[in-house]
């Protein structure tokens, strides 16, 4: 491998001369990837600038209207729209449950309470504006020119930015990147437009009474559980059986179970198919023939890469069916000047893999702006001696997640399915499910459950889920063992805190089942 | 708790730290040779243990050197000689984990416990033990219960309000808590009965080193455990019999208005919590400067902060000299500082102390140390060879699951003709103050005697809950990496939720995973635990001798990354 970066190191020496471009490096959209990339970029050594929309907290439709420039606006969508005001949000409506769970602990909270939405709206807004100004220092102080306005790509080395009064400008760069996210979907039913998306439920002017939640991803579930906290009538429908697919099939019933025992209207194998102006707000009308009004249509029904206005196809770059960005493992795109992270490309879309994908373009960077090679992964024997071994390439294996419904999930590793899939030898199935300390004494029937799969011949623990509060927070030191194939005898030898609800993952002493590979019928397709 | 773990290094040890540390226990380095080569000769079914020290021990070299041999011992098949094969006296967390085990493993057993009473005493306990009547349970479900009030005021920043601030009732929470106790006494007698041991009640003594008297009937049995944990001591002062201990004050007829609480370690700091959170107001008084003795001195810095903000008062340096009961019934505390008065309730939390008081032990030889503890070996064995011991009754590492796991070794050694120590590095624990800890191996001070070059990641934030409740909450988390290997070998925290935060990175320390480990795992967005994996550049780097002025790139290297 080695070897070969030399080669192509030589062929590009000539390119290397010839160092013109107005920016060694252009980031289109500064979400929490592409900010990731430029800022690092920039500390290596690089002329970066970064282009993104002005802030808005609310989305484009409603600001910008149809014909609008917008796409994207705003500097994060994590920040913005998604992982920072949900969980906001998931803070707000916990505290509904909770005054719930006081009463047998002796608290009287018989008197009248309030939940002021337009309250927690604006001190949402508030923080949300700060960590915006935060991002722009960040940005600012790493020596990243920060333009506003929509970015596209007019040649391999050429970007466009469109400002807010229309002019273009354009500049050259040596590398363009392009991290411009994903957005949110409706579906294509009549009526759609009375629907919101997530971008708009997380700035709704009133709090809804009545809420019909379509789709069965964390998104939706995650609303569910927000409004449900504070006191909204949910209905949430699904297509499938059960919510979450994807995940640990008997962690999707635990889901199910907790969504519905805390008061959420499950409507498992349903689909909207229209949905109808009324007095009383959005008629919903479902296949199988159920009529709901209801004041808030929320479309949870998966989110596509913002690819469109990119002018992508000019210049060659591939995009696949759905249309993500195509990129090889080092997220460079065909067109060898243009990279892409992020959801944009659909990998794994969690700002965390972003992060990752951003710094894994960052740290290369020396060798980027040295190569401009479609090889640059050759450099890596090299990159190795002198960053201190860190893979170049973005790993995407035992990568945790969570879940923020009310009870949170999250998982880490395989499935119990995935894992009978892959496995070439039995697989050991451990579960946990108990009642939590605190439920003892409030009363709450909510059981907590927990999960090992480990490889029944190497004693490797290939995954970990949990459903209960504070799920999230356990999984995360449970992430670094997987990541490191710990085995389960490691589990075993680490002594409990006691009490907690996370103990439970080291004291797991017998099996539940053994399931043996092809002979188990995985219960996918729920 | 932490600051009994002490790592000695010993140049030529082949043994752990932890058998070293049992040797440095006390400083008598030699009390064990007294168990140099031993057969219990009681049965041809018979345990050989023998524990060879090479001396002389001395601290710079301690060559410890043990080998356990099981011969067909397996304790199952019956004992024609005694009543049974292990008579276990006490039902805590310890001593019904061996029992259970053993049971489980064919061997006939029985186990003694004292009635059950909310407050412990020399005629009163109950089958659960410290843990679940009268420490890790009941405490929690009143930290539980107190931090709903925290609650309240964080939800006014989400929107939330009351019409009248939320009242407490203490005895709805205390009604509730004992009904829940006594639902754990109910598994816990049940947990005994399905796995065959028998459960008696009474004082268990020690008559020889094979026999215990329970209320003047005698049972043999071939191996004695002793678990009968340990109780609060509270110092002989004047006025002492007006102060409570944490038996009394989790099972109080009314709530302290005004309450003193005397000690600094994390029953004080616990308690503190608890109070504080159901409105009282709380003073603590403290010999050091700073709380929590033994914990990571960062660590110590940032609670006191957290709990004054939160409204409690910490007196450091002062020591109690006398409780005095005035005319009005409350209770006035005189230190070496001055008097505080107006408290309803004088607790102290200064330390606990283990229960070997007329159980016999002298009698039959067994070897106590100078603090009361019964002095064991590696496998939980007593100086008198068919009696071990585990638990607080040891006084090693004085936690429920440490308990649990010695008490499953020993039934494991015992009866399943497999030898096992248990393994007493990188435990983990949890204060559960408010904000709770979490900690995982070397505090920085002993991380630097121990390993010399180490590097500190340190990070202390506003959590995202806090910028919106307004309140002054904040979080701090410390990574303690060794330098030359890279390994992590500490882990601290101090926010909401470390006690849960915290067990899964044990698994990583436990496992001798690296910082370069850490940093490959990928976070969990957003959460507190993510700051764990996502520490970039080091807060300092200690190194020993003074290195080439390589530090600053180094860290350069790192924030670049």
């Amino acid at each position: 491998m080695a070897r070969k970066m030399l080669i192509d190191g030589e062929l590009e020496k000539t390119n290397d001369a010839e160092s013109h471009y107005d920016f060694d490096l252009f980031v289109i959209g500064a979400g929490s990837g592409g900010v990731r990339a430029s800022r690092f970029s920039a500390q290596n050594g690089a002329k970066v600038a970064i282009c993104e929309l002005p802030f808005h907290p609310i989305s484009s439709e409603v600001i910008g209207g149809v014909g609008g420039t917008h796409e994207e606006p705003g500097l994060d969508w994590c920040v913005i729209r998604g992982c920072v005001p949900k969980k906001i949000l998931v803070y707000g409506a916990s505290f509904g449950p909770e005054l719930e769970d006081a009463r047998n602990y002796g608290w009287d909270v018989n008197a009248k309470i309030d939940f002021n939405w337009k309250k927690l709206l604006q001190k949402k807004t508030d923080e949300i504006n700060r960590l915006n100004g935060i991002y722009k220092r960040l940005l600012s102080g790493a020596g990243v020119k920060l333009f506003e306005g929509e970015g596209r790509v007019i040649g391999p080395n050429e970007v466009e930015v469109i400002q807010l009064d229309g002019t273009k400008i354009s500049y050259s760069a040596k590398h363009i990147l392009i991290a411009t996210g994903s957005r949110a979907q409706r579906l294509p039913i009549p009526g759609q437009e009375l629907g919101i998306t997530s971008d708009e439920a997380l700035s709704l002017e009133e709090l809804p009474k009545h809420a019909v939640i379509l789709g069965g991803g964390y998104i939706a579930v995650e609303f569910a559980s927000i409004w449900r906290g504070m006191g909204t009538k949910v209905d949430l429908f699904y297509r499938k059986d059960l919510p979450l697919r994807g995940f640990d099939d008997e962690m999707r019933e635990v889901v199910a179970k907790n969504l519905e025992g805390r008061g959420i209207k499950l409507h498992p194998g349903a689909n909207l198919k229209e949905l109808s102006k009324t007095e009383g707000g959005v008629k919903v009308l479902s296949d199988h023939g159920e009529e709901i009004v209801a004041d808030v249509v929320l479309f949870a029904t998966g989110r596509a890469p913002n690819s469109k206005r990119l002018n992508m196809e000019a210049v060659g770059v591939e995009l696949d069916k759905a249309g993500a960005i195509k990129v090889n493992q080092y997220s460079q795109t065909n067109v060898p000047s243009i990279w892409a992270i992020g959801d944009v490309t659909n990998r794994m879309n969690l700002t965390p893999v972003a992060l990752m994908e951003g710094t894994c373009f960052a740290v290369r960077y020396p060798e980027i702006l040295a190569l401009t090679s479609m090889f640059v992964s050759v450099v890596m024997s090299d990159y190795n001696t002198v960053f201190g071994g860190k893979p170049m390439a973005p790993d995407y294996s035992n990568i945790a997640c969570a879940v923020f419904c009310i009870p949170p999930l999250s998982v880490v590793g395989l499935s119990e399915q995935e894992a009978v899939e892959k496995a070439k030898g039995d697989v050991l199935i451990f579960t946990s499910t108990f009642n939590p300390m605190k439920n003892t004494i409030s009363g709450r029937q909510e059981k907590t459950m927990m999960k090992l799969v480990v490889d029944a011949e190497t004693d490797k623990v290939l995954g970990a889920s949990m459903c209960g509060p504070d799920a999230a927070e356990i999984m995360q030191g449970i992430a670094i063992a997987l990541k490191c194939g710990a085995t389960k005898a490691q589990f075993d030898s680490t002594v409990g805190i006691h009490p907690s609800a996370a103990e439970e993952f080291v004291t797991m002493r017998s099996v539940t089942r053994r399931v043996s590979a092809g002979t188990a019928k995985p219960r996918t397709n729920l | 708790m932490a600051a009994t773990r002490v790592m000695a290094s010993a140049g030529n040890a082949v043994s752990t730290p932890q058998s070293l540390n049992l040797c440095f226990k006390n400083g008598r380095l030699l009390t064990q040779k007294k168990r140099l080569f031993f057969v219990n000769n009681n049965s041809s079914k018979k345990l050989m243990l023998s524990v060879v020290h090479s001396f002389p021990c001395a601290h710079r070299s301690c060559r410890f050197t043990t080998t356990v041999r099981a011969e067909s011992t397996n304790g199952s098949e019956p004992s024609a000689n005694y009543d049974f094969d292990l008579f276990t006296i006490g039902a805590g967390s310890g001593g019904v984990r061996a029992s259970r085990f053993a049971a489980n493993f064919g061997a006939k057993v029985a186990v003694c416990e004292l009635p059950f009473a909310t407050v412990s005493s020399d005629s009163a306990g109950g089958v659960g033990g410290t843990c679940v009547l009268r420490g890790c349970v009941p405490k929690k479900l009143l930290v539980y219960a107190s931090k709903f009030s925290h609650e309240f005021e964080e939800s006014g920043g989400f929107g939330w309000s009351y019409d009248a601030e939320p009242k407490h009732d203490w005895s709805t929470l205390i009604a509730n808590k004992n009904a829940e106790l006594q639902r754990l006494v109910g598994i816990y007698k049940n947990i005994l009965k399905n796995s065959g041991a028998m459960l008696l009640e009474g004082r268990g003594k020690i008559v020889d080193p094979h026999t215990v008297d329970i209320n003047g009937k005698l049972y043999s049995a071939k191996n004695i455990l002793i678990a009968v944990g340990g109780r609060p001591f509270i110092p002989d002062i004047p006025g002492s019999e007006y102060a409570i201990d944490s038996d009394a004050a989790l099972d109080l007829p009314s709530k302290p208005k005004k309450i003193a609480i005397v000690g600094g370690g994390y029953i004080a700091v616990e308690f503190a919590g608890i109070f504080n959170g159901l409105k009282s107001g709380v003073h603590v008084f403290i010999r050091q400067k700073k709380l929590l003795r033994g914990f990571d001195e960062e660590v110590r810095d940032f609670l006191g902060e957290q709990m004054s903000l939160r409204g409690i008062n910490i007196h450091s340096e002062e020591t109690p000299q006398a409780i005095v009961k005035s005319s009005d019934g409350l209770l006035s505390l005189k230190t070496n500082k001055g008097t505080v008065d107006g408290f309803t309730h004088v607790m102290f939390a200064t330390g606990r102390k283990p229960n070997t008081k007329n159980l016999g032990l002298e009698a039959v030889g067994v070897n106590l140390s100078i603090n009361g503890a019964i002095e064991v070996d590696e496998f939980s064995r007593t100086s008198v060879p068919s009696i071990w011991a585990v638990g607080d009754v040891t006084d090693r590492i004085n936690l429920t699951p440490v308990a649990l796991m010695e008490g499953g070794a020993l039934a494991k050694t015992l009866f399943a003709n497999e030898p096992t120590k248990p393994d007493h590095s990188a435990v983990p624990c949890a204060v559960f103050s408010q904000p709770p800890i979490g900690q995982v191996g070397l505090t920085e001070d002993q991380a630097v005697k121990e390993y010399g070059d180490i590097d500190v990641y340190t990070s202390n934030f506003r959590p995202l809950k806090a910028t919106l409740s307004g309140l002054p909450d904040r979080v701090f988390m410390k990574l303690i990496v060794c330098a030359k290997t890279n390994k992590v070998i500490g882990l601290h925290m101090c926010g909401e939720e470390s006690a849960e935060i915290v067990q899964g990175f044990a698994i990583a320390v436990k496992a001798g995973l690296t910082k370069a480990d850490f940093d490959a795992t990928i976070g969990i967005h957003p959460t507190a635990a993510e700051e764990f994996v996502t520490m970039r550049t080091p807060t300092r780097k200690i190194r020993s001798a003074p290195s080439e002025g390589k530090s600053d790139s180094d860290a350069k290297a790192a924030a670049g990354v």
